[in-house]
């Protein structure tokens, strides 16, 4: 009898922790879709605001007489009362419909699952490589503070960091894709595949030759936030009790690092990295910009250049949306990652 | 544990030395002859009805024929899919011969298809989107046979130049709603030189020759546009070879290609004019004023003072690194020889800063304690606004020389940068702009061009409609513009039209500044020929029609240089490659061991 008794005392102990969860969690989703619904109306107004006639920027100098421009005003709805096209908005995104591009007369839905493939690809490979380098390079950092490694690493991303993301890209295009001096030239200079690109595997290595150069620009700049979030940690850890009891127990320093001080660390940079994958969805504009990525970057600079409203509404909410998604999952997922949390 | 890091190093190694794969394939004894032409902008759309962007038509012109294209020597209107035509005594029919050709699917080319595609944005209010105004004078068309007849609702002596390409009735009579039809059906059924065959959108463009063209085929097999999203890379492009030839280059750009023995760096005369619109009193389509241009911008005297206030050679030189002709005429440039006027002897505007201060003295704009000239009542100064765009270098140079040289005028100019909705707003509808910076690309036929400063051009009163340039309305050119529609003999229709430059030379609501060059940029070890537009040192991207790229011809592959180059390449990539993930393995190979071995201690 003594023996089930800890069993019990367990579930019931658990119980409440589990219905917690539930309760927070969906206090959380509830919170994301009061911010996702205040996002909608505001991106209504806000892509309003912006200067400039769609209609007449459309007509891009063209010759259009006053009857034309009333006809594309009609057809993109422009006519209507701020009011009816809000309430129009609203139904439609609801019922997932963001509407069709004033530019390319497509649906916007249409125009974004044409291009996110090629941004998920690369954002997303970048992003698995500048925190993968960022934790391991900042939790060495943060175990020796001070030391070489840690200077160096530190100094590089940093000034990495800190360096224009254009100057950057264009730099190792000039470098790696023209080729200077001895520097072969061996990576293609635009795009996401060759003209003449291979099927089957042959096509794989295509892309993947083709992301080298903007994966690496995109990784350069960014993983130094990991870095210093992680070696920060790290840090806070160096001095803690059961660090000195490991150590007593004279396990090697790389194994309490790595078994020990780094879990504990991860927290802060697991926060981090789900913000961050919000925001893979939107790209990034600049680095598609310089090698000519086809993606939804690209989408979203032209959409603001013309204006095309709902291109912009339609990229932007995705984005936002996103981003709030992954925020919501992050506060989540640490709640269930940190007892601390739980109690507090 | 070793054998997963193993199989990953192989795989690696393969990755890797594959990455030198599609340089080698190219090296195929029989490779097809491929040009490939880089452009700075992608396609907004395959289907001509709705494509507006400068690359789309482009593409679309070398895809499709139209009843009359520019000739290659004289830029005049010469048959095209129209063999001949001919236009009744009032002007108002015209009767074309369309010629027994073939589709590029076999089918007949008839009267009817030239019928179809204009009626259809005649009645189809979806298909107006890209050329809507060129049917807009079309009462009717008709087809009977081979013979196209279009009744025109007043005489349009422009007609040969429609923009419009024909398109095959059979094959887009069957397209439900053309105003949201993409037009991606591969291979397209086309009429000129090209057959497109594949478009992988923001990439590229696939085109291969029409080997039924009735000119005769092209000379190469396959012709690629491939997208690049910023010039800079695009440049990196041409001097890498991954493109054969790139147009529309910024001075910038153009003189980044110096010094490449390769390339040939093709500066030509432009089709364009840059100019400053003048708001000289802007009023909507029924003669009421409307924006806040300053009063003194009334005055032609004060207009022709800043004209001579602007050392154009000094622009050219300094804005425009000398790619460019100062502006002695109006705003056709000279390349258009048969329409092109400029200013001489007396007329002629030379820059001269004491004779402007003379203009200015004498009309009564007498300069205040502070060096700022006064309106002749005291009412204002003689402060100005320049609108410029934001992020342009070249206009941000252009403002600070004329503030430079207006201040010599006792004029205070200040600059305003728009982005460029808002630009177009303010200078195109609500006229809330003193002088702006302008400039308008010019077709063989210069109609489109004279039509942005006519009265029926400015907006109306609610801020509807437009497409004006300057806001001008004046009886004189007014009435030019109408006698040139109605005159179909070239001669004599050409000196109506230097009469309307003359006009707006000398009333100067638009002062042409300069004829900014074509800069191309091609390489002669891919190309081996290539006509230009005009043929006597023309354009080539940049130019009308599809000339240019129709007589293309490739360099024949002799060049294994290159190709043994690319492998070389490839195998060093894959001998570092290889060397670096060896590295890696063994690295983590040792330590793998040492923390088995730190654990069973």
């Amino acid at each position: 009898m003594t023996i089930s008794t800890p069993p019990a005392a367990d579930a019931i102990a658990e119980e409440p922790a589990r219905r917690g969860l539930l309760r927070y969690a969906v206090a959380k989703v509830g919170g994301a879709l009061l911010s996702i619904a205040m996002v909608i109306v505001a991106t209504f107004f806000a892509f309003r605001l912006l200067p400039g006639d769609p209609v007449r920027a459309l007509a891009q100098g063209r010759n259009m007489t006053p009857e034309q421009l009333d006809l594309e005003r009609r057809r993109l709805g422009l006519d209507k009362s701020l009011l009816e096209q809000f309430v129009q908005f609203v139904n439609q995104t609801v019922h997932f419909d963001l509407g069709t591009s004033y530019e390319y007369k497509r649906p916007v839905l249409d125009l974004i699952g044409e291009r996110i493939g090629a941004t998920l690809l690369l954002t997303g490979t970048a992003l698995v490589m500048a925190v993968s380098l960022g934790i391991w390079q900042g939790a060495r950092a943060g175990w020796k503070p001070g030391s070489r490694f840690d200077k160096f690493s530190t100094g590089v991303s940093l000034v990495l960091w800190s360096v224009p993301t254009f100057w950057l890209g264009l730099l190792l295009l000039m470098v790696f894709a023209a080729g200077i001096g001895p520097i072969p030239g061996i990576f293609p200079t635009r795009g996401i595949e060759s003209v003449d690109a291979p099927d089957g595997f042959g096509y794989v290595l295509d892309v993947a030759k083709h992301m080298v150069l903007p994966c690496l620009t995109m990784v350069a700049v960014v993983y130094a936030q990991y870095l210093l979030v992680m070696r920060s940690s790290v840090l806070d850890e160096v001095g803690q009790d059961y660090v000195t009891t490991a150590r007593a127990k004279g396990l090697k320093d790389d194994e309490i690092r790595r078994r020990h001080a780094v879990p504990n660390a991860l927290l802060p940079t697991v926060t981090l990295v789900f913000m961050r994958i919000g925001f893979v969805v939107g790209g990034a504009v600049t680095v598609e910009a310089i090698f000519s990525w086809p993606g939804l970057g690209q989408l979203f600079y032209e959409a603001i250049r013309v204006p095309d409203f709902t291109l912009m509404q339609g990229t932007f909410l995705l984005i936002t949306v996103s981003v709030i998604l992954m925020n919501t999952l992050a506060d989540v997922i640490y709640h269930v990652l940190d007892p601390r949390v739980r109690s507090a | 544990m070793r054998k997963w890091i193993g199989a990953t190093a192989a795989m690696g190694m393969l990755a890797l030395g594959g990455l030198a794969g599609p340089a080698a394939q190219a090296a195929e004894p029989s490779a097809p002859k491929v040009i490939r032409v880089g452009a700075t902008q992608a396609m907004d759309s395959m289907n001509p009805f709705l494509a507006v962007r400068l690359v789309s038509s482009s593409i679309h012109r070398w895809m499709y024929g139209y009843l009359a294209v520019p000739d290659s020597k004289t830029l005049q209107p010469s048959p095209d899919l129209a063999e001949s035509w001919t236009t009744s005594p009032d002007g108002l029919t015209w009767t074309f011969k369309i010629r027994s050709a073939k589709w590029s699917d076999g089918q007949p080319i008839t009267a009817a298809d030239a019928a179809w595609t204009f009626n259809k944005m005649i009645t189809d209010d979806g298909a107006k989107t890209a050329n809507g105004p060129a049917v807009e004078n079309f009462a009717s068309v008709t087809a009977n046979g081979q013979d196209l007849t279009v009744k025109l609702k007043t005489p349009q002596a422009s007609m040969l130049d429609n923009p419009v390409p024909i398109m095959p009735k059979h094959a887009w009579e069957k397209v439900g709603d053309i105003a949201r039809y993409e037009a991606n059906e591969y291979p397209a059924v086309t009429s000129g030189p090209y057959i497109a065959v594949e478009h992988k959108k923001d990439q590229y463009v696939k085109l291969k020759a029409n080997p039924d063209y009735w000119r005769g085929a092209p000379k190469i097999d396959e012709l690629q546009v491939i997208f690049y999203d910023n010039p800079a890379a695009a440049i990196v492009g041409l001097k890498k070879g991954d493109i054969d030839l790139i147009g529309r280059l910024a001075p910038p750009d153009f003189e980044a290609l110096k010094g490449d023995e390769n390339i040939v760096q093709w500066n030509t005369e432009g089709r364009r004019a840059t100019y400053l619109q003048v708001n000289h009193g802007a009023t909507t389509s029924d003669n009421k004023p409307i924006g806040d241009g300053h009063p003194a911008l009334k005055d032609p005297k004060v207009r022709q003072a800043l004209h001579y206030a602007i050392d154009k050679q000094k622009l050219v030189d300094q804005v425009q690194n000398g790619l460019a002709k100062p502006a002695d005429g109006s705003i056709v440039p000279p390349m258009y020889k048969d329409f092109f006027w400029q200013a001489e002897g007396e007329k002629k505007v030379s820059f001269d800063v004491a004779k402007a201060n003379k203009i200015l003295d004498d009309a009564g704009y007498k300069k205040g304690a502070d060096g700022i000239r006064t309106m002749p009542d005291g009412s204002r100064k003689l402060q100005f606004r320049f609108s410029i765009h934001t992020d342009a270098p070249i206009e941000e140079k252009l403002a600070e020389y004329l503030t430079g040289w207006f201040k010599e005028l006792g004029i205070t100019l200040t600059t305003k940068r728009l982005d460029s909705s808002k630009f177009t707003e303010e200078t195109g509808t609500t006229a809330l702009f003193d002088i702006a910076i302008s400039g308008w690309s010019v077709n063989p036929d210069p109609e489109e061009v004279l039509a942005t400063h006519l009265c029926s051009r400015r907006p109306t009163a609610s801020g509807e409609g437009g497409g004006t340039e300057s806001f001008y309305c004046d009886p004189q050119y007014e009435a030019l513009y109408q006698q040139q529609l109605k005159e179909l003999d070239r001669p004599k229709r050409a000196d109506i039209i230097k009469k309307m430059e003359e006009r707006l030379y000398t009333d100067a609501p638009v002062i042409a500044l300069y004829y900014p060059n074509n800069l191309e940029g091609y390489r002669k070890d891919r190309i081996a020929k290539v006509t230009s537009i005009p043929e006597d040192k023309g354009m080539l991207y940049g130019g009308s029609g599809y000339w240019p790229f129709y007589t293309l011809e490739a360099v024949s592959k002799d060049g294994a240089a290159a190709e043994d180059d690319g492998s070389n390449t490839g195998v060093i990539v894959g001998i570092v490659a290889g060397v670096l993930i060896l590295i890696g393995a063994g690295y983590f190979l040792t330590r793998r061991r040492k923390t088995v071995a730190d654990d069973r201690e």
